[in-house]
């Protein structure tokens, strides 16, 4: 039997700006294939894909709802990308963001029927320090003993949503709630300001743009930006340099757990108002994708996540319009980022056919 | 059962270096042949030949005078070649029988049959159900000698299997040998321990950059003349002038250092001392894995040691990190200097801001100060005369050379007290080294210090106002250089003592 030998070789270089432009990319074989998959279902492709990307945008309310949907999705990303940057592999966003909003959302109800400017700033930044604290547990255990911050910080989530589902249906549940899994709706005050009548885009929106803003200053101009530059490059090096490396991982965990605490508090203190059992649909782990998708640069993460926003409101609308499970979503989620990985992949290696050999096994 | 093995005329060409030029030895069963030499000596390339790991450029192996092709590790399995490598290639979770069986195609229960009997009649004592991670590091090469054995091995080839052995273990490995010999099983030995080849073998084959250059049986060797021919007795050539530096001021001093690393591919430090005068050279020789890639980070603060043996011009700086270490007027050249020293990815002015301490000024208040690093960076490329002015290119784009010189530039601006260099030359082509060596004398003559780790021994001989020799995590007495011969250190490279 002849077999075709392949070798995959690393490529030399790969110039910045086809770096940045495989994102956009894999979005448009996002679009091809999700088109292929609306075909199969038996919709007209275009159709469908209207349905899907255009309609959902298409009035003030739409826009309102990406931007209320792209907050915690950059807002998460953002904290991921330090990690993420260093060689940390923080998967557990979701709890740290449910963590965050379960200390913040004590901290509300404890000022039920309490007025006052510091109300909400107290909030939101008790549910930045939640998210940090939980965040620290994988940090700690990695640097102390060794553990793998994939599976700590991954079953961590599950901890997390245990947890708030025992607070909102036990002891923090609306005690005029007829026994609904949730609590009571926070006072006015405990709210995030909503920016135009009507619509449900909120302030959390400048907490976002502040935080990136933040990072960008952190990355890029600071000592602390170069370090994490370092060692997400070479460990051996960072070491060799004399950056505290224990240290550094802990930091990193610290700024994005409170990123996702951030994003958690600013969810139940904004659209939703209440703690209850599903406070984020999956925020957490969507917002890998984002960074990912983003390239880890803070500018590249904010179109990131307005794109993957649009996916979770075009599933809504496909939802309504084509009878299509919500879940499509998902899968249009999962396609971004497999497309991503696969084009990042030809972009760093090359394919090369040795020719025909004849196989001996 | 008679096997003869030759490899004829055998040479592999690397890019800007001959491997193996022109080899030819024979073997014959019932012998337990040698194969000396020091790093970069064609060993390992001769033996990844033998196991079909690499393909030849020219020439031929003959088993039983037949010609065999060794296109892939399957060949070699195939003619009943088996291979021990010095790192082992087992899965740590699976159990040893587990291990054994994932490459064998025989039954589970025949196996389990055979197995027993290898173990019974080399009274080898391992648990067949037991995890591999629980197992000694001597158990783990028995696993592995196992499962050559299950092939009925004609030719069994040992790459330096005692490097993570304790003495107890050596002992028993070589009876092994001695017994799987008489058996009839052509054994070939790789290392560059003087005393096991007296020891253990037979026949003694000596290569030195790429060449066989002498074949002898050991009866009629002593370990001064197989250091000799490991060397090469070509060593005297251009020296240092030898300055006498009793009455100078003591710089450094480590004094009963021990180290004990966690993993079995580290070598363990016991108990070194040396001193370092102001202006001078101390030169650390030895064959690379015994212990410099250790002493290499404890002197540069990536491993930290207990307090008390570390001196540095009367200060204490055991428990500080390479950064602290660096306001000392410390300098590191470490020997990877693609994937340590600096950062392919990286900018070149980058790159220069990893040597950062407080007077340097590249971070002020936790901000970058770009232009400071720029500035620097200049600053180097031009007095160390790195052959490009751009300091925004990626490292990824200069040569070796000038990537060293990047990088001796970066550590030597700053007007260290002391340079610990490791390797500085390794691959780099005749112009780089000599500038690199010249760059050396230069800061002896300025006053300032300089610890030279290197396994060449003509630059050792050039640079270095002293020497000694690093075996075995230990080091030997320190020598004045102009009294080194070419005799002594390939004595002590090799684990022998001299008076």
């Amino acid at each position: 039997m002849e077999v075709q030998l392949i070798k995959i070789e690393k490529r030399n270089d790969v110039s910045r700006s086809i770096y940045f432009l495989t994102p956009v990319l894999a979005i448009f074989l996002t679009l091809f294939g999700g088109g292929i998959i609306f075909y199969i279902l038996g919709f007209n492709p275009i159709e469908a894909l209207k349905f899907f990307f255009i309609t959902p945008i298409s009035d003030l309310y739409g826009l309102s709802e990406l931007l209320v949907k792209a907050t915690p999705l950059c807002l998460i990303a953002i904290g991921l990308s330090f990690c993420f940057k260093s060689n940390n592999w923080n998967i557990g966003a979701e709890g740290q963001l449910i963590f965050g909003g379960i200390v913040g959302g004590g901290v509300a109800l404890l000022f039920y029927n309490h007025d006052g400017f510091y109300v909400l700033p107290i909030i939101i930044l008790s549910g930045a320090i939640g998210g940090m604290l939980f965040a620290m547990i994988p940090a700690i255990l990695k640097t102390y003993f060794n553990t793998n911050e994939i599976l700590v910080s991954l079953m961590l989530v599950y901890v997390a949503k245990l947890l708030l589902d025992f607070l909102v249906v036990g002891p923090w549940s609306n005690p005029e709630g007829f026994n609904f899994p949730e609590t009571r709706q926070f006072s006015e005050s405990a709210r995030m300001p909503i920016l135009f009548e009507g619509l449900r885009i909120h302030a959390g929106i400048f907490i976002t743009l502040i935080t990136v803003f933040l990072s960008w200053l952190i990355l890029f101009k600071t000592y602390l930006g170069f370090q994490i530059k370092v060692s997400g490059l070479s460990l051996k090096t960072a070491k060799y340099a004399g950056y505290k490396g224990k240290t550094m991982i802990i930091i990193v965990f610290m700024i994005s757990g409170a990123c996702a605490g951030l994003a958690g508090v600013g969810e139940i203190t904004g659209p939703i108002g209440q703690l209850h059992r599903n406070i984020s649909p999956d925020y957490g782990f969507t917002a890998i994708i984002v960074a990912f998708l983003g390239r880890l640069n803070p500018v590249g993460i904010i179109f990131a996540s307005l794109i993957v926003a649009l996916t979770y409101l075009g599933a809504e609308t496909a939802q309504i319009f084509l009878q299509v499970p919500k879940y499509t979503g998902q899968v249009f989620q999962g396609m971004i980022l497999f497309f991503l990985l696969g084009s990042d992949y030809l972009l760093f290696f090359k394919i090369k056919f040795l020719g025909l050999k004849k196989n001996e096994l | 059962m008679n096997t003869k093995l030759k490899v004829s005329e055998i040479s592999k060409i690397y890019p800007g270096c001959i491997a193996n030029d022109k080899v030819s030895l024979e073997f014959g069963s019932g012998k337990i042949y040698a194969l000396l030499g020091e790093n970069g000596a064609g060993k390992s390339t001769l033996v990844k030949i033998l196991s079909g790991v690499v393909k030849p450029d020219k020439g031929e192996v003959f088993l039983n005078d037949e010609s065999i092709k060794l296109n892939s590790p399957l060949d070699a399995k195939k003619n009943n070649i088996g291979m021990v490598f010095q790192h082992f290639n087992l899965f740590e979770t699976l159990s040893v029988f587990e291990n054994l069986s994932i490459d064998s195609d025989k039954k589970d229960e025949d196996l389990r049959v055979l197995v027993n009997d290898i173990l019974k009649k080399y009274n080898f004592k391992i648990d067949l159900d037991v995890p591999v991670l629980n197992l000694s590091a001597g158990q783990k090469q028995k696993v592995e000698i196992i499962r050559c054995l299950i092939r009925n091995p004609k030719v069994l080839i040992m790459d330096e299997p005692t490097s993570v052995l304790t003495e107890q273990e050596t002992d028993d490995l070589f009876i092994s040998l001695k017994k799987f010999s008489k058996d009839g099983i052509l054994i070939i030995y790789i290392t560059h321990k003087l005393k096991e080849v007296l020891s253990l073998c037979d026949e003694v084959a000596v290569m030195r950059k790429g060449k066989v250059v002498s074949v002898s049986n050991t009866i009629d060797e002593k370990i001064e003349s197989l250091a000799n021919k490991m060397v090469g007795e070509n060593l005297n050539t251009i020296k240092k002038k030898i300055n006498n530096f009793k009455n100078s001021e003591e710089i450094l001093k480590i004094s009963n250092l021990n180290f004990k690393s966690d993993d079995p591919y580290e070598t363990n430090l016991n108990n070194l001392n040396l001193s370092l005068k102001k202006g001078e050279c101390l030169g650390i020789a030895g064959i690379s894995g015994n212990g410099q890639n250790e002493l290499f980070q404890i002197l540069s603060g990536e491993i930290i040691t207990e307090g008390t043996s570390i001196m540095f011009r009367n200060k204490e700086i055991g428990k500080l990190n390479p950064r602290e270490r660096r306001e000392y007027l410390m300098a590191f050249s470490p020997e990877d200097r693609i994937s340590q020293a600096a950062v392919p990815e990286l900018k070149i002015y980058e790159n220069v801001a990893l040597n950062n301490f407080k007077s340097s000024n590249f971070f002020e208040k936790g901000l970058v100060n770009e232009k400071k690093i720029k500035e620097h960076s200049k600053k180097i490329l031009s007095n160390f005369s790195v052959n490009t002015d751009n300091v925004e290119l990626k490292s990824q784009f200069l040569s070796g050379g000038n990537l060293q010189k990047l990088i001796i530039g970066r550590e030597l601006i700053t007007s260290p007290e002391l340079l610990v260099c490791f390797n500085p030359t390794w691959g780099l082509d005749v112009g780089a080294i000599n500038y690199i060596h010249e760059t050396l004398i230069q800061i002896n003559e300025q006053g300032k210090s300089s610890v030279l780790i290197s396994t060449d021994n003509d630059e050792l001989l050039k640079l270095s106002d002293r020497i000694c020799v690093i075996y075995k995590g230990k080091l030997s007495k320190i020598m004045n250089a102009d009294t080194v011969t070419a005799e002594k250190l390939g004595i002590l490279m090799g684990g022998g003592s001299i008076d």
